[in-house]
């Protein structure tokens, strides 16, 4: 009753292949969109906007990127920290050598250094499967913090180390540095995020999609058909490493306005990107976003409860949050290996037809 | 002999020494990647917990104190009691065998039929669940452990080093800790008895041959999933001495499960399924780290430890995947 | 063996759909690939010693032999996945260095495996579009925005496929994820997606197995209409001697890395080695 199909026919394969077939489910997509974009600005206050909007965009954005790495193409990868270390040491030191250029511009041009950062670090792929490449990757990891650490040039040889992210505008309001508005930072957030989530839903639908799914698959039979490892799997480094750098940039300037490299990007951020998109889903868009979601308003969830309800102290709901989240990892993987979204899946299948059984 | 050269043989016992000590990490990972595939990312916060219910067992705390005092507003932390170390290990081992026995039961039997990548994921999560339930357990604050382990270093040992080096030379002896010798002899002895035992014992046999296969095995009557706590146990006592031996070294708290991460490259030289390539992978690995700090860490500013392991292994990695004892891996389509 | 399907003679329009992206000027009964004194090691195994035999266009050639005789490794090197130590393979009357397999596939080279090597993430529509992977051109920046260019060349690619899942009669399972399949529809999609690629040579790797009766049946009428309706050459591994002496036109028979006898499938039926090897009598 809820979804309406009646009458629904695909008359032509692109209607068939569109992204929501289901008209009901469209129209409540873009409902969304414009709610999003257009009233909750109006809403969104100090603490909404720093504890769950904007790192709900910016957690959604790095998990994109490693979703198209790991979820998609199969490479496992731990260095998503040092790779949104990238990110944020190039939107600096961009910030800081060209004070005029737009905040917009600078984001993305960070996403492409770490792109190219990618790509050298993802070349051992081409001889290194499974969790081989994973302690690869923990190479790059530890190295990359490693060397923003010891070479003052990154943090402008400042006293202490550490990174801080001048004012920038767009369009005149500020959107970087302590006096930027609330509305003003989820906007930004917010249009980074519909754009570059509208290109991975493209480029995973398409045939670069499918090369990467075929080496996560089947990686000889891939190769015999014609799949390029080499192109499928450094494509897959290239654009997940943008859209982490793009993370990460987004994390240093907007989210945090300043950090320090061993403490901000450690490996625990790492684990945190993989924890998101196994929850949310591998080789899902929506995942990535449920994941997310789910990463930042857990912990909220909980300090609720147990911290301003029942009283307890924070390290004591610091201890039980990380044990639930190992366990619901493992309750996941075991139940539901294709995370929230294919719960999501599943529950739409159910809604198609409930109030019937079948 | 010049103190140049005395300094780098001291470097490089030190560094055989910190070897051993990372090879009592990697062997819990060889022994469960030989008896189910599965590469165990739990293994340091394995050796956290078991030091932490080792030192919790030893002075008496109550466990979950924290939690208890939090939900009934009371202000219980110790029984009072203090067990002697062997009691107390031997605590520990029995809930390191309940802890595998539950494990099994709850997550590893579901997981069967998995690829090795959802695997090792599960063992990121049982890290996770692990690390809080250990701190939920028995506190977040750094503990001493002390089993009785000398320590420090040797003053016999640093007089008769001092006298080798050259006359009128600005030197006072190596420097080599008690523990880490008492460590790499425990270390010996260990991959002795498990490789005498995965040789000459039925268990070890049937062990070995749900390493090569696991329908095989079940058609010849071998239960997997006994098979399965074994090990998890075996690995969860090695845990336990290794979480002593880095315990006592330098207390007990989080860092030690990072340690889980310094026995990947390990692993990566020795490969993944040979005891005495753990032994081999961890010797090379701590000499290498010690030597390149002394030599290449000025050059670069120092504290390269910290990634040189990893470099090194992912050069193997290009170059020789399977490691220097792995089998070579052939793939067949 | 009935004549084959020429629709030109009924009067019927021809299909639309034919399998021509790598016509290559050979003429139909000419020698389309040559296998000559390939030798193949794996360590101190010889899979393959100092085989030859060639594959003439638009022909069915089985490869037959006991267990073991190296047949799948010979599909291997013919696809460049296995690079044989000794020996030379001439396609399309070009000798071929060691090569990629990704190369053989771009040449039209196509095949389907002995344990079943689908993508099981995806889709049986989606295999069978990455089927079509070698003859996609669109690069990256179109991709990422999709709409135009890029939407149009896929749905050219739809369609194609569309026409083999017509001709393969999967059409009701065309969004089922593979994994789900049972294993003889499996085995017809993974045709499926080597047809996809338009090959000019396809090699099967007992694509028979493990079917009933029925479902070889189907499987041999798929073979013969791709091979009389398109034109397609095909190299089969296959045990079943009845399915091989029905529709192969030459056969191979090799036996511990050797061959023991070629020719049509009377010829080897009564070749004295090919039945001293099947019954396991030992030679020196």
């Amino acid at each position: 009753m809820l979804y309406r199909e009646t009458g629904d026919f695909k008359t032509s394969y692109l209607k068939d292949q569109q992204t929501f077939p289901i008209k009901s489910e469209r129209y409540l997509f873009w409902a969304l969109i414009l709610v999003a974009f257009f009233v909750v600005p109006f809403f969104v206050n100090d603490y909404w906007e720093k504890s769950v909007l904007v790192p709900f965009l910016v957690w959604a954005m790095i998990a994109l990127g490693l979703n198209i790495l790991t979820g998609y193409c199969g490479q496992v990868s731990l260095g998503t920290g040092g790779f949104m270390a990238v990110g944020a040491f190039a939107c600096y030191k961009l910030m800081t050598a060209f004070p005029d250029l737009n905040i917009m511009i600078v984001i993305v041009l960070s996403g492409a250094v770490t792109a190219c950062v990618g790509v050298l670090f993802g070349l051992p792929s081409l001889r290194i499967k499974g969790f081989y490449l994973a302690v690869a990757t923990l190479a790059a990891q530890f190295f990359l913090v490693w060397m923003f650490n010891k070479f003052a040039w990154f943090y402008n040889y400042s006293a202490s180390g550490q990174i801080t992210a001048p004012e920038r505008t767009v369009f005149g309001y500020a959107v970087t540095g302590p006096s930027a508005a609330p509305w003003a930072t989820y906007l930004a957030c917010l249009s980074i995020v519909f754009v570059f989530a509208w290109i991975a839903r493209n480029l995973t639908r398409g045939r670069v999609g499918r090369s990467w799914m075929a080496m996560r698959d089947m990686d000889i039979a891939a190769e015999i058909m014609g799949v390029s490892p080499f192109a499928a799997k450094l494509s897959a480094f290239a654009i997940s490493s943008f859209y982490i750098g793009v993370g990460g940039a987004m994390f240093f300037s907007i989210y945090l306005g300043a950090a320090e490299v061993t403490e901000a990007f450690g490996i625990d951020k790492s684990f945190d990107a993989l924890f998101i998109i196994i929850i949310g889903g591998l080789g899902s868009i929506l995942g990535s976003f449920l994941g997310a979601a789910f990463i930042i308003l857990f912990p909220v969830l909980l300090k609720n409860v147990m911290v301003n309800a029942w009283g307890w102290p924070t390290d004591l709901a610091a201890h039980i949050e990380i044990m639930t989240v190992g366990a619901l990892i493992m309750f996941f993987l075991i139940f539901e290996p294709h995370g929230l979204a294919q719960i999501w899946r599943l529950t739409k299948e159910k809604l198609r037809l409930w109030p019937f059984p079948h | 002999m010049s103190p140049a050269f005395l300094y780098f043989v001291e470097t490089v016992l030190n560094g055989l020494m910190a070897g051993v000590m990372y090879s009592l990490v990697a062997l819990g990972f060889v022994l469960i990647f030989k008896a189910s595939g599965i590469f165990n990312f739990a293994q340091g916060v394995m050796a956290l917990f078991a030091a932490l219910t080792l030192v919790g067992l030893q002075t008496g705390q109550v466990p979950f104190a924290h939690l208890i005092n939090a939900i009934f507003g009371t202000e219980v932390h110790h029984f009072g009691w203090e067990l002697p170390s062997i009691f107390a290990i031997l605590g520990t081992l029995a809930v390191m065998v309940a802890f595998a026995y539950l494990f099994e039961v709850l997550v590893l039997k579901h997981l069967v039929n998995q690829e090795p990548i959802i695997l090792f994921m599960a063992t990121i999560g049982l890290a996770y669940f692990l690390e809080g339930f250990g701190d939920l357990m028995w506190g977040a604050d750094i503990k001493t452990l002390d089993i009785g382990i000398p320590s420090g270093g040797s003053f016999w040992l640093e007089d008769v080093t001092r006298e080798w080096a050259v006359e009128g030379a600005d030197y006072y002896g190596m420097y080599i800790d008690k523990l880490d010798v008492v460590a790499a002899i425990v270390a010996i002895v260990l991959v002795v008895a498990l490789t005498m035992f995965s040789q000459y014992t039925a268990t070890g046999r049937a062990l070995r041959a749900v390493a090569d296969d696991h329908q095989a095995a079940l058609s010849v009557g071998i239960s997997l999933r006994s098979i399965w706590v074994i090990v998890w146990s075996i690995a969860g006592f090695v845990a336990l001495v290794a979480g002593i031996m880095w315990g006592a070294k330098s207390g007990v708290q989080f860092s030690l499960s990072l340690i889980a991460l310094k026995a990947l490259p390990v692993l990566i030289l020795g490969g993944f399924t040979s005891i005495p390539g753990a032994i081999v992978g961890g010797l090379i690995i701590g000499v290498g780290e010690k030597l390149a700090e002394l030599y290449i860490g000025p050059l670069v500013g120092g504290a390269i430890e910290n990634w040189f392991a990893y470099v090194v292994a992912l050069a193997f990695l290009l170059f020789r995947p399977q490691g220097l004892f792995g089998e070579k891996i052939i793939e067949r389509v | 063996m009935n004549a084959p399907f020429d629709p030109k003679k009924l009067g019927i329009p021809a299909p639309e759909f034919t399998l021509s992206a790598h016509e290559d000027g050979v003429a139909k009964g000419d020698v389309l690939l040559n296998v000559e004194n390939v030798s193949l090691s794996f360590g101190g195994v010889r899979a393959i010693q100092d085989v030859s035999f060639d594959i003439r266009k638009g022909e069915v050639r089985a490869i037959i032999g006991p267990n073991g005789a190296g047949k799948t490794s010979m599909l291997n090197v013919i696809n460049g996945f296995y690079h044989p130590q000794q020996g030379t393979i001439t396609y399309r009357g070009e000798q071929r260095k060691a090569m990629r397999s990704t190369a053989a596939a771009k040449q039209g080279i196509s095949r389907t495996f002995q344990n079943i090597a689908l993508f099981k993430g995806m889709s049986t529509l989606d295999n069978i579009m990455t089927g079509r992977i070698t003859l996609q051109k669109r690069g990256l920046f179109w991709q990422a925005l999709w709409h135009g260019p890029a939407a149009r060349e896929d749905l050219e690619h739809r369609r194609a496929v569309e026409h083999i899942i017509d001709f393969l009669e999967i059409q009701h399972i065309r969004k089922t994820p593979v994994g789900r399949l049972p294993y003889g529809l499996q085995k017809r999609v993974e045709l499926g997606r080597a047809l996809a690629a338009e090959p000019a040579l396809l090699l099967l790797d007992e694509p028979m197995a493990g079917m009933n009766l029925e479902e070889k049946e189907d499987m041999s009428r798929f073979i013969l209409d791709v091979n009389h309706q398109f034109g397609t050459t095909i190299a089969l591994i296959e045990h079943d001697m009845g399915v091989v002496m029905d529709i192969s036109d030459r056969v191979v028979v090799l036996d511990y890395g050797r061959k023991i006898g070629d020719g049509t499938p009377d010829e080897v039926s009564k070749n004295q080695n090919v039945i001293d090897a099947y019954l396991g009598v030992p030679h020196e």
